[in-house]
Parts: C-alpha cells; sequence; structure tokens
C-alpha cells in the first residue's frame, strides 16, 4: 500500500510540475513580460513541494511505524502474558505481529486465556496498525496537495523560481553528503562500541601482547574455561608474515612493471599492457581466493614435497614431505600477484610526474636511459613511491578473501612460510560466520580486531598519502 | 681536469668540406658543418634543409619566430631527437669532420662532447655537488675522491658559481636561486669536459641581473667551447654572439656575422623580424 502511495504521489508530482510549467508560461504571456525564471523552473518548484514533504511524511512512516506499532501493543502485557518467562512474552509479541502483518508465526500453540489475549492483541495490533497507516495517508496525501497548491499560487513572472530550485539542489546534495559522513560515523562509533564492551571482559594488555588465540574455547558460557584465549599476537604476526610475502612478490614486480611502461615500452606495447594489467586489477578476489586455494596452494605443497623426497630421513626432508596445502607462502604469492597492478599504476602514475626536464638534463649529459632512471627518474621519485607501497601494505593487511581460501585457521606464532598461519581478517570472518550469540565475548572479539585493523589501515593510508601528496606538490 | 677529445669513430676525412663558398665567411675552422637537414615529427616537417657552418670558439645565436624550428635544430646538434620517438632526421651534421647521424656514433658519447642546457634550470634533486659530479660519475672521468672534488670546484669555478657555493656544497641544488640554478647547470654540463655547449633559452626563466650573470659567462666560455646559444632577445643575441642565424618555418633564412645581421639584413624578412614587425 505505502509503495502504491508512493507511486501515485510521483504521478502526482510530475503533474504538477506540468501545471506549474504551463502556468507560468500562460501568466508570463497574459501579462505580455518576460518572466524571470524559464517556465520549466516554476514546474520544478511547484513539483519538489507537492513531492518532498510528502514524501518525508511517508519516509517516516516505512521506518519508524512498525516500531510505534509495537511500542503501543506492547504497553500493556495482558495478565496471562505476564506470567510467561521474557523469552517467551517475546516470543509471544512476535507471533501476534506474525499473525496480524501476515507472516510465519513459530509453532507455539496458545490456549485457554492466552488464547483470548492472543486474539485481543491481534486485533489491537490490526487496528494499530490500519489507523497508523491511514494517518499517515491522509497526512501524506494533505501535505502533497497543501505544499503543491501553495507553490502554484506563488507562480507568477517575477516569482525567481530558478534560485529557489537552486537551493533545493544545493539541499539535495548536502543531504547526500550527510547520508556518507553519518555512515562512516555509524561505523566507526559502533566499531568503538562493541570494542569497548569486549574489552571490558578481556583486558587490552592481554589483547594486544597476549600470544595464545583460541576463541573458540570460549563458544558457550557454561564451559570450562569459558574465558577463552584472546592473545591476538599470533594474527598479528600471520598478519605480518602475509603481507611481507605479498610486498615481496608485488614490490618489485609492479615497479620494474611500471617502469617499463613509463620509460621504455612503445605505444603500441603500452596500449596492450595498460587493459591487461587493468584486467587482473579486476579479478574479484574471490577468484584470485580459489586459484590460490586449489591451483597454486596444491602445486606448490607437491613441489616442496618433491623437494623433500631428496633428503630421506633429514629432518628438513620429513618437514617438507609434510608440508600442507595451506600455508603462509601460497597467501603472500597471491596476494601479491592480486597487487601488482595496484603497485604498477600508483607507481606509473609516480614515475610520470617526475618532470620530463631531469630526464633531459641527464640524457644530454650522456648517460644512458638505464643509468637515467637509476641516477635520476627512481631517486627523485622515491617519497612518491614509497607512498604507494604503504597504500599497498594497507591493502595487504585488510585483505580477506585470499587469505581466508589459503592460509588456513591456525593461530601459529611463526615466521615460517610453509606454515599455516592465519590473519586478523580470516578470524574475523570466522568468529563471525554461523550462528553466534551476538554477546558473547567470542563475537565480540571480531569487534576488537576490526579497531585494530582499522586504526592500522587508517594510519598507513594517512601516512602514505601525506607522502604522496608532499611529493607531487615538489614537481607542481 | 681532462680534457679531451674522444674521437668519434675513425674519422673519415674524405667528407667534411664546406660545399656552399658563400657560407665560409671566416677562416676559422667550423666546428658542425651541417648540410640539407630535414627534420620530420611524425609527418609533419619541422625543418626544410638547414646548411650552416657553426664556428668553433664562439657564441652562435639562433633568433626566429616561436615555432620556426630553432630548438629542433639545436636538439639536432647532440642527437637529443632521438629521444622523440616521433622525430626522423635527414641529413648530413659534420662534428670536427665525423658525420654525428653515422650509425658507428654513440650518442652517449657525442652527448658527453655536445653538452646542452635547457630553458628552465632543471638541477636534479640531489647536492650541489651531486649535481656536478653525476656526469664525471656515470662517464668514469674520476679516479679517485679528490680528482673528483677538483672536477667539482673548477666546473663551477667555470660557471662562475664557485664563490656563492664553496660552503654549501652538500645542501639541495634545488634550493638555489633560479639564476644559481641555471649556472649549476651550466657547471654539470661543464663538468664532463664537452667541446660544445648548446644552450636553448638559458635565460627565458631568470630575471635581469641573473639574465647578466649568465651572459657574462656565455663570454667566458667562449674562450674554451663553441657555444651555440637560442634566444627570443634580439639585445641579448647582440650582446653575447659572434654570429647570428635567423630561423622562419622551418628554413634558415639568414647566416652571419651579429653585427651585419642587426645592422645591415640581407633578407626583408630578417629585416621585418629584428624590428619587430612580426614574430
Ligand atoms: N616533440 C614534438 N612533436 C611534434 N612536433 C614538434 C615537437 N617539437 C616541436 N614540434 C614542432 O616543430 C616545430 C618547430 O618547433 P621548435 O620547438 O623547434 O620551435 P622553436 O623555434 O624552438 O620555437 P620556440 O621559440 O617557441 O621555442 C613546431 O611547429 C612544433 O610544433
Ligand atoms: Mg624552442
Amino acid at each position: 500500500m505505502t509503495g502504491y502511495l508512493f507511486l501515485a504521489l510521483i504521478v502526482f508530482s510530475v503533474a504538477s510540475f506540468m501545471f506549474g510549467r504551463s502556468l507560468a508560461r500562460r501568466k508570463a504571456a497574459a501579462q505580455g513580460v518576460r518572466a524571470h525564471s524559464l517556465p520549466a523552473f516554476s514546474g520544478w518548484f511547484v513539483a519538489i513541494w507537492s513531492f518532498i514533504p510528502a514524501a518525508v511524511v511517508l519516509l517516516v512512516l516505512v521506518i519508524f511505524g512498525a516500531r510505534l506499532e509495537n511500542a503501543i501493543v506492547q504497553s500493556d502485557v495482558p495478565a496471562a502474558v505476564q506470567q510467561l518467562p521474557e523469552l517467551n512474552q517475546g516470543l509471544f509479541f512476535q507471533d501476534v505481529r506474525a499473525i496480524a502483518n501476515g507472516g510465519t508465526p513459530s509453532t507455539t500453540v496458545y490456549d485457554g486465556e492466552l488464547k483470548a489475549a492472543f486474539d485481543h492483541k491481534v486485533a489491537q495490533a490490526r487496528s494499530v496498525d490500519s489507523t497508523i497507516n491511514l494517518g499517515a495517508y491522509v497526512l501524506t496525501a494533505v501535505l502533497a496537495l497543501a505544499g503543491g497548491l501553495l507553490a502554484y499560487t506563488r507562480i507568477s513572472p517575477q516569482f525567481r523560481a530558478r534560485n529557489s530550485v537552486e537551493r533545493w539542489v544545493s539541499v539535495f546534495l548536502v543531504a547526500c553528503s550527510v547520508v556518507a559522513i553519518l555512515t562512516t560515523l555509524g561505523i566507526i562509533l559502533s566499531l568503538l562500541w562493541e570494542s569497548l564492551r569486549f574489552f571490558q571482559s578481556v583486558s587490552p594488555l592481554d589483547f594486544l601482547f597476549g600470544t595464545h588465540w583460541s576463541p573458540q574455547i570460549a563458544m558457550r558460557a557454561d564451559q570450562v574455561g569459558s574465558s577463552g584465549g584472546f592473545g591476538a599476537v599470533p594474527l598479528f604476526i600471520g598478519t605480518f608474515l602475509i603481507m611481507l610475502i605479498a610486498m615481496c612478490v608485488a614490490a618489485p614486480v609492479g615497479l620494474f612493471s611500471a617502469i617499463y611502461l613509463s620509460e621504455y615500452a612503445t605505444p603500441f606495447m603500452r596500449a596492450w599492457i595498460k587493459p591487461v594489467l587493468e584486467i587482473l586489477a579486476g579479478v574479484p578476489t574471490v577468484v584470485y581466493g580459489f586459484f590460490a586455494a586449489l591451483v597454486v596452494g596444491p602445486s606448490f605443497r607437491e613441489f616442496f614435497n618433491w623437494l623433500g623426497a631428496f633428503m630421506p630421513g633429514t629432518p628438513m626432508g620429513e618437514y617438507l614431505m609434510n608440508v600442507q596445502n595451506q600455508m603462509a607462502l601460497v597467501a603472500g604469492v597471491v596476494m601479491g600477484i592480486m597487487l601488482i597492478p595496484f603497485v604498477s599504476s600508483l607507481s606509473d602514475d609516480i614515475i610520470n610526474s617526475v618532470p620530463q626536464s631531469l630526464r633531459d638534463g641527464s640524457l644530454a649529459m650522456g648517460a644512458t636511459r638505464s643509468e637515467t632512471i637509476k641516477k635520476v627518474v627512481l631517486p627523485a621519485a622515491l617519497p612518491g613511491i614509497s607512498g604507494a607501497m604503504l597504500l599497498a601494505v594497507s591493502r595487504a593487511i585488510g585483505e580477506t578473501m585470499i587469505v581466508t581460501m589459503a592460509a588456513g585457521l591456525q593461530a601459529k606464532t611463526t615466521l615460517n612460510p610453509l606454515d599455516t598461519v592465519t590473519t586478523v581478517t580470516v578470524q574475523i570472518v570466522t568468529l563471525l560466520t554461523g550462528d553466534q550469540e551476538f554477546d558473547s565475548p567470542k563475537t565480540l572479539a571480531a569487534f576488537g580486531l576490526g579497531l585494530t585493523l582499522f586504526i592500522v589501515t587508517l594510519a598507513l593510508n594517512l601516512i602514505a598519502q601525506r607522502i604522496v601528496q608532499k611529493y607531487q606538490e615538489q614537481y607542481d | 681536469m681532462k680534457l679531451y677529445t674522444r674521437p668519434l669513430y675513425a674519422p673519415d676525412t674524405s667528407i667534411g668540406k664546406p660545399r656552399d663558398p658563400s657560407m665560409t665567411t671566416t677562416a676559422t675552422t667550423p666546428k658542425f658543418v651541417a648540410r640539407d637537414v630535414k627534420v620530420h615529427y611524425g609527418d609533419k616537417q619541422a625543418l626544410h634543409g638547414i646548411d650552416i657552418d657553426i664556428l668553433d670558439k664562439s657564441v652562435t645565436a639562433f633568433i626566429g619566430p616561436s615555432g620556426c624550428g630553432k630548438s629542433t635544430f639545436l636538439r639536432c646538434l647532440n642527437r637529443m631527437n632521438d629521444t622523440i620517438p616521433s622525430a626522423r632526421v635527414d641529413g648530413t651534421i659534420l662534428l670536427d669532420g665525423e658525420d654525428l647521424n653515422d650509425r658507428k656514433v654513440d650518442p652517449v658519447v657525442l652527448r658527453a662532447r655536445v653538452g646542452m642546457v635547457f630553458q628552465k634550470p632543471n638541477p636534479f634533486p640531489k647536492t650541489i655537488y651531486e649535481n656536478v659530479a653525476y656526469g664525471p660519475k656515470i662517464h668514469g672521468l674520476a679516479t679517485s675522491k679528490e680528482e673528483m672534488d677538483h672536477i667539482v670546484e673548477s666546473s663551477l669555478k667555470k660557471a662562475s658559481l664557485w664563490n656563492e657555493v664553496s660552503d654549501r656544497l652538500h645542501q639541495q641544488g634545488t634550493g638555489l636561486s633560479g639564476g644559481q640554478q641555471q649556472r649549476l647547470v651550466i657547471a654539470r654540463a661543464i663538468a664532463v669536459g664537452p667541446e660544445v655547449i648548446l644552450m636553448d633559452e638559458p635565460c627565458s626563466a631568470l630575471d635581469p641581473i641573473a639574465t647578466a650573470k649568465i651572459e657574462e659567462l656565455i663570454d667566458e666560455l667562449r674562450q674554451q667551447f663553441c657555444i651555440v646559444i637560442v634566444t627570443h632577445s634580439m639585445a641579448q643575441a647582440a650582446r653575447v654572439s659572434q654570429k647570428t642565424a635567423f630561423f622562419h618555418l622551418g628554413n634558415l633564412v639568414e647566416v652571419g656575422n651579429t653585427e651585419d645581421i642587426f645592422t645591415n639584413p640581407k633578407d626583408q624578412r630578417t629585416q621585418d623580424y629584428i624590428t619587430g614587425r612580426f614574430g
């Protein structure tokens, strides 16, 4: 119903637009003057006033209508229901809502006094629902008509409809950016709030410096050892290790391909390589993830097993023979491949912003191209490139899909690239997937990890952006 | 500091004699002999056959309206046009009788002999010392720290910059004033021991005082080097050069003694240009 009303409102607004426009035309023609604004602006003006106040009412109804109804229905709880345990009271009202508004009720059977209370509440819910809706609809219609009429009467050749519409345009733009800002603020606040709750049960020091991570133990409150282990150091080390491996792949390959692209490649080669890198950048990370898990992981394992077979009896050989699919090396290498286009396109921009005059200066002294790159271009681009690398690090730390599929789940404090490790992001995923109680330290730990991750990547991004900005100012 | 002539390749003595007798107006030996030099950028022809002799140990000024090909021709003289993918150079340019565009010529060696200074000062983002030492380092001209110090000092002295920077050699070259930067760049070019210094509007980014310093410097450098300077200032051409060449729409219209060009031009177009009627 609300949907239809909204459609009707749109139709009405379109009609108002036309009426407003034609009125403006007729009035201007009748008075034989040139109107201040084009007729379309008068049309927009009437349409805006028909639409916006009414639409706001509808929006409020959609957001708060159900809550208001619940509040009214639950304001007096029948005696029979009061005797129920709290959990079942909630269920009772859930069922009331389901029956009244159309939905799937639970399988609970209410009889006797409860049955009476139930029917009574359903009837009440229905009447409250229709009252609220009716009120809102009437209000919508009144506002649409009144707004439209009021705006309609103001139209005249002297009326500055253009300026008025301009104001609404800026209101609209501001509203959109406010939505973006509020969302960001909301995310940060909820992250902070939930982390705070987590740190009430687990001390931040234990979290940041503890070396024992086993949140699974704390699954149920009545279990032994329900405190679990929330020392996140193994996760930090795992994250760091994988990031390091990824950067070992992405930094040189990305940088050198950027040098090739910006300094050596003919326009023809550039026209081929750039799109390929863009395709690489466009591959969804989940595809990299199963590429890592299904292709790279097994082949790396086979390789190391094969290597181990050459040293039978030695501890090294034994170890290599037992290497598993899931290891830090696989996740790191694949993540590095994912980062190549990122590093390469950032470095390409930065190398291109080194002024041509520096290259000319060096070449004119009889330096070769590679000497020029090594001794002039790269040193000049170094600050910018290090900024680009920091951005890549920050992406590596936040990357989730590849590590989830290829790194493993075991929290180990190790720097061995052949071992399975786990990362902050992987743990957030495992903590929150599946049916979870929202209040246990286990799920709240995800917020603690999320906050840590957020702070680290934010800091990295800020530093990197400052460096890149400083660098580019230098050559403006 | 060692100044030596590095042969571009085994000299070919059969070529190198000027063809056009009217061009050999002085007795001094020409450093460059250019014949029928044509340059295309893609399909667009920028130079339509330039014939000119450029004398050693003197200053030659290139003048002409914007876009007439002065820079293009200057870049032919040390093959900087090689760095522009679309550029194609035809014709002969002899440096001390050897053809620059010969396949056997290594442009890297050539550019060490024919240095270049650009319109905007372009010191590397390194220290003053490193800027000057850059060329000698890549060409391996110094075998010890002392030798390098000596090259740096004498180059800066020749560029009349030593007195101003001797106490801050290890500060950034980009921190100098525009005029100082331009002299630093000249010192950098001198440090590799070139025989020729090409300058493309070296003063157009400088104030009058810095310009006067550079002009003074050019006059001193003339004793040792062959200097070619592109300029938009008639007054500057008249002050610093002995020979002036007037370019117009990709052609060399007139070349001769600076005095003659400015007092008694033969061509109407030259006359119009120096009296400011176009360009
Ligand atoms: N890299 C290039 N690619 C294509 N065309 C070029 C290039 N450089 C110069 N040209 C063209 O060649 C012609 C000569 O240019 P050139 O730079 O030699 O002129 P100029 O006499 O130095 O002018 P100015 O006094 O403005 O510096 C111009 O028409 C110019 O558009
Ligand atoms: Mg020029």
